[in-house]
Parts: C-alpha cells; sequence; structure tokens
C-alpha cells in the first residue's frame, strides 16, 4: 500500500486538520480557564460571612461560574442536589426537581423538570430560574447547551464524603448563606469524627468482613471509589470487594470464598421485596451455606439512599453501619 | 418517430413531476414544520407563536423556546432525515440490496466510537472535551470511512458485495470496539448509551449552520447521479454496457453519502429506522426512478422525522422518549400497512 497516493494523502491530511483543530481548541480553552481559575483564586471570599454578588464559583467542571444576584428560583437536575438544598434550608426556593428526587418529603409537590438526561431544556427555561444545580456525569453534555441558553448552572458531582462536604459549602456560598454551609458541615464533620474516634479504639482484627448486594440473580457489589465502600471502612468494616474497583458484577463463589461475616441489602428503587422474603432468598443461595453471615443470620436491610447519594443524609447511613458492625 | 414522441413527453412528464413534488414537498414540509413549533413541554398559545414569528418578542421566557430550542430542533431534524433518507435511498441503489441503510457501511460505527472515546476521555481531560463531541465523532466516521473505501478497493472492487462486506466488517470491528468501552466505563456508560440512541434535543442555530452545507451539496451530487443508479438497478452487466464505470459510482456514492451522514450523526447520534424504511416508503408511492424517490424521500424522511420528535417530546412530557424509539414504532406498522395495499 503506497502512502502517497492521492486517496490516502486526501484522508490523512483531512485526520491531520481535524487533529489539530480539536488540540488547539482544547488547548485554548485550558489556557482561559487557567487564567479565570488565577483571577478568582486572588478575588476568593469564600469564608467570609457577607456574600457580594455578583460572586464567582469554579464548579466541578472547572468552569468560572458568575452568580448575578442572590438566586430566588432555584432548579436541581439530580436528586442529591435537591436533599442538600433541603438540609440547607433553601427547599422553598426550588422550583424545580427532577422524577427521581424523593427525599425531603416536602419536595414531593415541587414541579418536575422529568429526567435526569437527557436534560428537557424547554422546561427548565420556562420555570425561569436564577440559578441551575446541575449533575457532572450523565449530564456533563447537556451542560453546555443549558449555558449556551443563558442558564447560570453549577456543575456538581460529589463521589465521596469530601467532596459531598464541599458540595454543600458551594451550593450555601453561591446562594449566598456561606455561614449555613459551614454550621452544617461543622455538624457532619463532628459527627463523623465521633464514629471515627470509636472505630480508631476497634482492633482491626475484630473489623467484620462485609458484603453488600441484592437479591436479584446477578450480583452487583460496590468496590473502591464507591460512596458505600467509603462509609464500610469508615464504619470499622472491611468490604470483601474493596480490591474492585467501582460497582462490579460479581461471581456468587467470589462471596462464598470471601465468608463475609455481614450480610447487608440496600433496598430502594431497583429492590422492593419483602423483609423475611429477600433474607430466605439470600440465605438459600447455593453454596452461601457456610458464609458466618447467613449461619448466624447476620443480614441487615437497608434503605439504599442513605448510602447512595452524595447528601447529608451519608453521615446516617455511617452510623447506622457502625450500629450493625459494632453494637 | 413515435419512439421518440414517447421519450420527449416522458422526459416532459419527468420534469414536471419533479418541479412539483419539490414545490408540494418544500411547502408541505415547512407547513408541517410550523405546525410541530406548537408543541412542546410547555404549552404556548399557537396565536402567541404567530405573533412572535411575525412581530418578533414580547416575552423573552417564549421566544426563548421559541426560536431557541424549538425552531433548531425542527430545522435540525428535517435536515437530519432528509440526509438520512436519501443516502439510505442511494445506498440500497449502489448496493442493489433492500436492507442496507446509512449505517451499513460503517459510517455511524466509526462516529459511535469516536464520540464515545470523547466521552471516555471527557474525565481525564478535566471535561474539557464535552463540547468538542461533535468532533471526535467526525474523525472517527472519516477513520471508518478511510477504512471501508481501503479495503473495499484491495478486496473485489468490481462488484456491490466487496463493499457491503467490507462496510459490515469495519461496523462489526468498531461495534466491538464500543463494546469494550462501554465494558470498561463506569461513570460515562450513560452519557455513551445516549449518544448511540440519537438525541435531537441538543439542536442549535450552530451546529445547523455546519451541516447545512454538506448535506444540501452532497445531496444534490446524490441527485445528480439518479440516472447512473437507475441504469445500475436494472443490473450490474446491464449498467456496464450501458457505459456506466460502476465501480467508480458506487465508490463515489459511498463516499459522498458516508460524508453526508458523518456531518449529521456527528451531531444527533445515531437515529435509526428512518434511513432505512423511508425510502423503501417513498419507492412505493412514487416508483424506482431515482429522479423523482430520492427527493421525495428526502421530504418525507424530513416530515417523519419532526413529526416522530413531535411524540417523543411530547408523549411522556417533560421525559423525552428516545427519538430512535419511536421512529421505529411508528415506521414498522406503517411500512407494513403501505406494503399490504400495494399488493
Amino acid at each position: 500500500m503506497n502512502i502517497f497516493k492521492k486517496s490516502n494523502l486526501i484522508f490523512i491530511s483531512i485526520f491531520i486538520i481535524l487533529s489539530l483543530f480539536l488540540l488547539k481548541n482544547i488547548y485554548e480553552k485550558k489556557e482561559s480557564m487557567l487564567q479565570i481559575q488565577k483571577q478568582v483564586d486572588k478575588h476568593q471570599v469564600g469564608t467570609s460571612n457577607t456574600t457580594e454578588y455578583p460572586l464567582t464559583v469554579i464548579d466541578e467542571t472547572g468552569t468560572a461560574v458568575t452568580v448575578s444576584k442572590e438566586p430566588q428560583r432555584l432548579i436541581s437536575t439530580a436528586p442529591s442536589n435537591t436533599e442538600i438544598l433541603f438540609a440547607l434550608g433553601l427547599g422553598e426556593k426550588v422550583v424545580g426537581i427532577t422524577n427521581y428526587c424523593n427525599f425531603p418529603e416536602e419536595s414531593k409537590n415541587i414541579e418536575k423538570i422529568g429526567e435526569i438526561s437527557p436534560l428537557n431544556y424547554e422546561k427548565i427555561i420556562s420555570l425561569n430560574p436564577d440559578l441551575v444545580l446541575a449533575y457532572g456525569g450523565f449530564q456533563l453534555k447537556d451542560i453546555p447547551r443549558l449555558r449556551e441558553l443563558g442558564i447560570t448552572a453549577i456543575v456538581l458531582e460529589p463521589l465521596n464524603l469530601k467532596d459531598t462536604f464541599k458540595s454543600i459549602k458551594m451550593i450555601a456560598t453561591a446562594c449566598g448563606i456561606p455561614d449555613k454551609g459551614s454550621l452544617l458541615v461543622n455538624n457532619l464533620t463532628k459527627k463523623v469524627d465521633k464514629i471515627k474516634s470509636k472505630v480508631s479504639s476497634i482492633p482491626i482484627s475484630s473489623h467484620p468482613k462485609i458484603f453488600i448486594g441484592g437479591t436479584s440473580e446477578t450480583i452487583y457489589t460496590p468496590g473502591a471509589g464507591t460512596l458505600f465502600n467509603e462509609l464500610i471502612s469508615m464504619a470499622g468494616g472491611q468490604n470483601i470487594a474493596a480490591g474492585l474497583s467501582f460497582w462490579k458484577k460479581i461471581n456468587p463463589e467470589f462471596v462464598a470464598k470471601a465468608e463475609p461475616d455481614i450480610i447487608i441489602v440496600p433496598i430502594g428503587v431497583m429492590n422492593q421485596e419483602e423483609e423475611s422474603k429477600i433474607k430466605e432468598i439470600i440465605s438459600k443461595r447455593a453454596g452461601w451455606s457456610n458464609i458466618p453471615a447467613i449461619k448466624n443470620q447476620k443480614i441487615f436491610i437497608v434503605d439504599e439512599d442513605l448510602f447512595y447519594r452524595a447528601v447529608p443524609r451519608l453521615v446516617e447511613g455511617l452510623e447506622l453501619l457502625f450500629k450493625i458492625f459494632h453494637e | 418517430m413515435n419512439k421518440s414522441l414517447i421519450q420527449l413527453t416522458s422526459l416532459i412528464n419527468w420534469k414536471r413531476k419533479l418541479f412539483l413534488i419539490l414545490l408540494i414537498g418544500s411547502l408541505a414540509v415547512l407547513g408541517i414544520g410550523i405546525a410541530c413549533l406548537n408543541f412542546g413541554t410547555v404549552s404556548i398559545n399557537p396565536k402567541d407563536i404567530i405573533t412572535l414569528l411575525i412581530n418578533g418578542s414580547q416575552d423573552k421566557t417564549k421566544s426563548l423556546i421559541i426560536w431557541q430550542l424549538r425552531a433548531p430542533r425542527i430545522v435540525l431534524g428535517i435536515l437530519t432525515g432528509a440526509a438520512l433518507s436519501t443516502v439510505g435511498g442511494a445506498f440500497q441503489g449502489i448496493l442493489r440490496n433492500p436492507l442496507a441503510d446509512p449505517y451499513i457501511l460503517g459510517v455511524s460505527a466509526g462516529a459511535a466510537l469516536g464520540a464515545c472515546t470523547g466521552i471516555a476521555f471527557q474525565y481525564m481531560t478535566g471535561y474539557l472535551l464535552s463540547s468538542y463531541l461533535p468532533l471526535f465523532a467526525f474523525i472517527g466516521a472519516m477513520l471508518s470511512l478511510y477504512l471501508v473505501y481501503k479495503s473495499s478497493k484491495i478486496s473485489y472492487s468490481a462488484n456491490s458485495t466487496g463493499l457491503l462486506l467490507s462496510g459490515v466488517a469495519i461496523n462489526f470491528l468498531f461495534s466491538a470496539l464500543i463494546t469494550v468501552l462501554l465494558a470498561l466505563s463506569r461513570r460515562e456508560l450513560h452519557s455513551m448509551v445516549f449518544w448511540l440512541m440519537g438525541d435531537l434535543s441538543s439542536a442549535n442555530w450552530k451546529k445547523i449552520s455546519i451541516i447545512t452545507l454538506p448535506v444540501i451539496i452532497g445531496s444534490l451530487i446524490l441527485f445528480f447521479s439518479s440516472l447512473d443508479l437507475n441504469a445500475l438497478s436494472l443490473g450490474e452487466e446491464e449498467a456496464l454496457h450501458l457505459g456506466i464505470n460502476t465501480s467508480k459510482l458506487r465508490i463515489r456514492i459511498f463516499v459522498i453519502g458516508s460524508i453526508i451522514i458523518a456531518t449529521v450523526v456527528s451531531f444527533t447520534g445515531l437515529i435509526g429506522f428512518v434511513g432505512l424504511i423511508i425510502p423503501h416508503i417513498a419507492r412505493l408511492l412514487v416508483g424506482p426512478d431515482h429522479r423523482i424517490m430520492l427527493p421525495v424521500a428526502a421530504f418525507l424522511g424530513g416530515a417523519f422525522l419532526i413529526l416522530c420528535d413531535v411524540l417523543a417530546r411530547t408523549l411522556m412530557s417533560p421525559t423525552e422518549i428516545p427519538i430512535g424509539a419511536i421512529t421505529a414504532i411508528i415506521g414498522a406498522p406503517l411500512f407494513i400497512y403501505l406494503l399490504r395495499r400495494k399488493n
């Protein structure tokens, strides 16, 4: 094959031009972002109690978002953001939430904007929001369009407890109540520290082995990098799947071999069977009769929302796990 | 003498027919497009829309919804539907295969692989890439176009099977790579799956300004190849006897069609079914002459896609149903009905 044939040359040059164009754009964008970051770093207030608008926040996508006045109409595009807003006492300003936002109870009557992704731009615009609190991940591809339409959007994507606290503070700052955010985070941190100090007095050898799983045939379990895994180790347990990364489909043999002391079954949207039925199904899985958790009937059923969502309620989840593991 | 008279009248008839089709088609699509402006999550009084279209806006939210959301979406839908149907019809012609669609020769798989790679990297590069996904998709599409072109040249380029099989092979290869990416991805999975399902909701005027020219110029080139396509539909040998270089024709249609599809799907994702069924419906309605069939397919495709999109965004509002699902659910029964009536 001769590289210098006409057709080859045409295609290769198209590739090179397109790739260079892409690289140039990315480079320029990165440069401009770095500059904005520098400017914001200089003027960052963050800790002061009075908030002056317009204020600029750097969100999780590294974008400098300027909020021009204290937002009065908020839209949350993720259940976690909705919960944080209500925890901060901003519930009354929320004018739109997703179909999946089910907590707290008071949020039930707020207008729905539809699915988490793709976002329904028309619905969002019609609600005339001052600030949209979006979620990374699924919504990353929708965010540029949202901003193009002139909507102020802050993107959050907390993947662990620390980031969750950061998100709470960021939302509080953007909404003009930074002191309230710090207060909430301080309270939560105190609770976490209490559990941590209790756990530190327990020798590692008596940390129980934990397996998280449901009742369906295919078993998915949270590994390293998930909120659940973080909470288990904080509460003084050893996740048998800690060696895996993120949510993984595992073989039942893996669980039989790991011999967990405690089995935790999260229930919620994905799993709505009765407790006794769940325990029965899990106990009767082939090859699992030797697992200590099943022999001693240490199967616990918990509300999944306490462990899957990056919200203040995670701390409740943490306390619950500690209770299950060590009390 | 009699014969040449028939030829003459058929020529006049053909031109008159085409003129009528262009006139009726564009008026119909325009009408349907304006009618579609009425539908959406937010209900806006048709009177308001008319005054808004004529006099400009008094209400900022409403004009934003009409001009920045609904109108670009409808225009993008028309362009996409027209492009998919025209290219589908032309590909069915060069491959002499009724199952051919614009995606069968691998461009879509290339675009999908490009887009999924872009999505997979968007975390690593710190979120920079999300607005450059179309470019990724286009680069992927060009890569697959190149590979299919090369492998069909190496293999037996003299007949349509070579091109078809090269396309299918590249399709399989790229789909397998996409599956690997999907299996490896974690947070990105959802974005990738949605891209693969196709979506018009991200339409804006900038995207439209980018895809309009390639679609129109490309479709015109396809249209001016209509006579050659007609000859090819008689059979490979017959076309050769008529003095048509069939392998060159195939390559030309393949490259032009693929570029059209690459530009469109880079922005919309893979909207299925339109490109397969609309050319058949056009053929059922006006016969197999490509000079008439291709324009009819373009108008039908555009109108069909925006109507499907209206359903997609209103049926379960505010939730949007993936448009690819609607096209198949509406299109398949419609097609079977037309087939039965024809028989």
